[in-house]
């Protein structure tokens, strides 16, 4: 017997180990590297941003375009110099010299050095991976000193008009200035900077006032329309599949065929809210702020309020009859009944569809994404459509992530708060019990 | 509200919900029909065109490359079904089944894991398709898929194998069937129901999936119906003949498919949110 229950549970881990591996790896590592990323300085766009780096690397091919050559321009300076300047050249001459044997005095630089300078001499691009060779922090803040000093000195000799190419001269010296590759990490920067933008406070209103709104407005008239249909009637399923289409069509789909009706030119729904006058204008709709946050409530209210209607049905039936004819029979009203049997006895099912709801709402990007765009001014920009401007327009990957660990920690708190309202009873096991 | 008779007047009501419900597809479908000239100006608000063409769904299929969306669009979303509820099953079948520690930590895992927000993991999910090469590519999104299908099949299954009378497999114990045998002979085949109505869900959740097609899949050739339509529209005009011809084209099936699994849809929707 106690060997048949090792076995089970050897069993049971074995077959969970594969979908919890995948699920390791796939939604909770980039969850835990999100985080990672967001604290650092970290821009796709800007090549020594590109990546994470914690100590100090060298950018070979920056500086091998520019270090043989400002040595050649050098010589050819001091060969056209009086006595004084020759010995300032040379001076700095020897200073770049002794450099170049420091940054080469480590093996492995050495090696990506020479294969560096073999790609550029046969006009190849050498690859990320060569071209970055780590440097130790001394090296690397000497070479940022000594070119500092290099400049300085080039720039007081052109002044002086002590030389004869001197732009080209100082171009080449300054062309390795970016060479240093400093570590990006920023430790909570991105985290400060956020909560002190006025921005991420705005997206954050956003979101919780269309999730709030949304959410309750959806309950209500879920609520009401379960408790209608929740009777034997004609054409049931056909009621059932009509109110299944808003939610089975794609959310970028729907939005747009919404962006269209509410058309501040050719929209038919933007008409007849003129009509009655919910509106002064048509265009009013889509161009102010006030109409574009109540355009996106109204077209999700249209697309979610079956779905959370669906799920208080489901929970409806469940209510067994006799309840409400012993409560009839007691002389109770319909509004007792409502009160006191419905309300009690759907509690958990009104939970959790306020749950699912609440953090799909707070997660909007496709509906917001493709009907405003965030707009007009920024108006209807939620967390999620910041977090993924941040990253993907401005492709500011570390800052980008800030935010989206600030939805995650968002949506943590909220199921938490949940969870607490519905106990354990979201989790509870059916195995082995009799139902 | 327990009358359980319907009066005319729940009728009217009712027709009055299907109407709104519908109105937005109703509207689509006759502007997919009217001429150009009819979409703009006056007559953009008749409900009728009285020269009804079919120019718009020639123009999606011809100026767009709508049939490559959908073909991609139906290709990601299989197989990451396919996969996923594969993978699901047997997991779904230990949690349900099985007795062992930990199970409720897991599922509690597996629902917080379908909680995440999107956005939380596409900036490494990003970086790891483009460092190897994925991007523009269906296993670019079959990967970053998994995330919100395999949870929703585990949740999904488990509340189906549950539902599995016990005293099967008790009775396939007693006559000496090995777990595994219980589960491929006795268990399975009454899940297959379950297992279906999964699959029609993580289907649509991944036919419908934006935010990771947005970003990983940009490319004409690979990208996914709903970020497809959504970039019909162009900077300075947005072709509205098109867009509703494109959104009838891919109702329709949705229709009929909603139609054909009604019951089974709701029987998924509903299932973990209520106690029986």
């Amino acid at each position: 017997m106690r060997n048949e229950k090792r076995m089970e549970r050897l069993l049971g881990y074995s077959l969970v180990a594969p979908a919890m591996l995948l699920i390791l790896a796939i939604a909770i590592w980039p969850v835990i590297q999100s985080f990672y990323y967001s604290l650092f300085d970290y821009r796709l766009n800007d090549p020594t941003k590109s990546s994470i780096h914690w100590s100090y690397s060298l950018d070979l091919e920056g500086y091998l375009q520019n270090y043989p050559f400002l040595k050649s321009a050098l010589k050819q300076e001091m060969a056209a110099a009086d006595e004084q300047t020759k010995q300032t050249l040379a001076q700095i001459e020897r200073k770049l010299t002794k450099l170049d044997a420091a940054i080469r005095s480590d093996d492995q630089v050495a090696k990506q050095y020479d294969k560096v300078n073999e790609a550029l001499d046969n006009f190849e691009t050498p690859s990320n991976e060569l071209k970055i060779a780590e440097l130790d922090k001394q090296t690397a803040e000497r070479l940022t000193d000594t070119v500092h000093d290099v400049i300085q000195t080039l720039k007081e000799m052109k002044k002086a008009g002590e030389l004869q190419h001197a732009d080209k001269v100082v171009g080449l010296a300054e062309g390795l200035k970016g060479v240093v590759i400093e570590p990006n990490f920023v430790g909570l920067k991105h985290y400060k900077d956020s909560f002190s933008d006025m921005r991420l406070w705005k997206a954050l209103w956003n979101t919780t006032f269309f999730t709030v709104v949304s959410v309750a407005i959806e309950l209500m008239f879920g609520l009401g329309i379960a408790l209608l249909i929740n009777k034997a009637f004609f054409g049931r399923g056909l009621v059932r599949a009509t109110i299944l289409i808003p939610w089975a069509i794609p959310t970028a789909v729907s939005a747009l065929m919404w962006k269209f009706l509410y058309d501040g030119q050719n929209g038919i729904v933007a008409n007849y809210f003129e009509t009655i006058g919910l509106v002064d204008r048509m265009g009013d709709l889509l161009t102010t702020e006030a109409g574009a946050m109540f355009s996106v409530i109204f077209a999700d209210v249209w697309k979610t309020t079956p779905y959370m209607a669906l799920l208080l049905l489901a929970g409806l039936q469940t209510i067994p009859d006799s309840l409400y004819e012993a409560a009839a029979i007691d002389g109770a009203t319909k509004w007792q009944q409502f009160t006191k049997i419905t309300l009690p006895l759907l509690k958990s099912s009104i939970l959790v569809a306020l749950l699912f709801r609440t953090l799909d709402a707070f997660r909007v990007f496709d509906l917001i994404y493709v009907l405003t765009g965030g707009g007009p001014a920024n108006s209807t920009e939620t967390i999620s459509i910041l977090a993924y401007k941040v990253m993907f327009s401005q492709t500011n990957f570390g800052a980008g992530s800030a935010l989206a660990v600030i939805v995650f920690l968002c949506v943590a708190i909220i199921s938490m708060i949940y969870i607490r309202w519905l106990g354990k009873d979201l989790l509870s096991d059916g195995a082995g019990a009799k139902r | 509200m327990m009358q359980k008779k319907a009066g005319p007047l729940f009728y009217l009501f009712l027709l009055v919900f299907v109407f709104f419900v519908m109105f937005p597809f109703l509207w689509v479908l006759l502007s997919s029909i009217k001429p150009l000239s009819e979409l703009f100006g006056d007559k953009a608000f008749n409900w009728f065109t009285s020269h009804p063409t079919l120019k718009s769904y020639v123009s999606v299929f011809v100026n767009y490359p709508f049939l490559r969306y959908l073909w991609n669009s139906t290709v990601v979303a299989t197989i990451t079904t396919v996969y996923t509820v594969f993978v699901a099953a047997f997991a779904a079948y230990a949690i349900a089944r099985l007795q062992f520690k930990g199970k409720t930590v897991i599922l509690g895992l597996v629902l917080a894991v379908s909680m995440f927000p999107q956005i939380a993991t596409i900036s490494p999910i990003y970086m790891f398709v483009k460092t190897f090469g994925l991007t523009n590519s269906y296993l670019g999104l079959i990967i970053p898929y998994t995330t919100f299908a395999l949870p929703l099949s585990i949740w999904l299954l488990v509340t189906f194998f549950r539902k599995i009378p016990f005293d099967l497999e008790e009775a396939a114990k007693m006559d000496g069937a090995t777990p595994m045998q219980t589960y491929f002979k006795v268990i399975l085949p009454l899940a297959v129901p379950g297992v279906f109505t999964t699959s029609i869900l993580v289907f649509i959740a991944a036919w419908n999936e934006f935010l990771f097609a947005l970003t990983i899949n940009t490319a004409e050739k690979y990208k996914t119906v709903p970020v497809g339509i959504a970039m019909f529209q162009g900077q300075y005009t947005i072709p509205w003949g098109e867009i509703s011809a494109a959104t009838v084209v891919v109702t329709v099936p949705l229709v009929i498919m909603v139609l054909l699994f009604q019951r089974r849809i709701v029987s998924g929707l509903t299932s973990g949110s209520i106690k029986e």
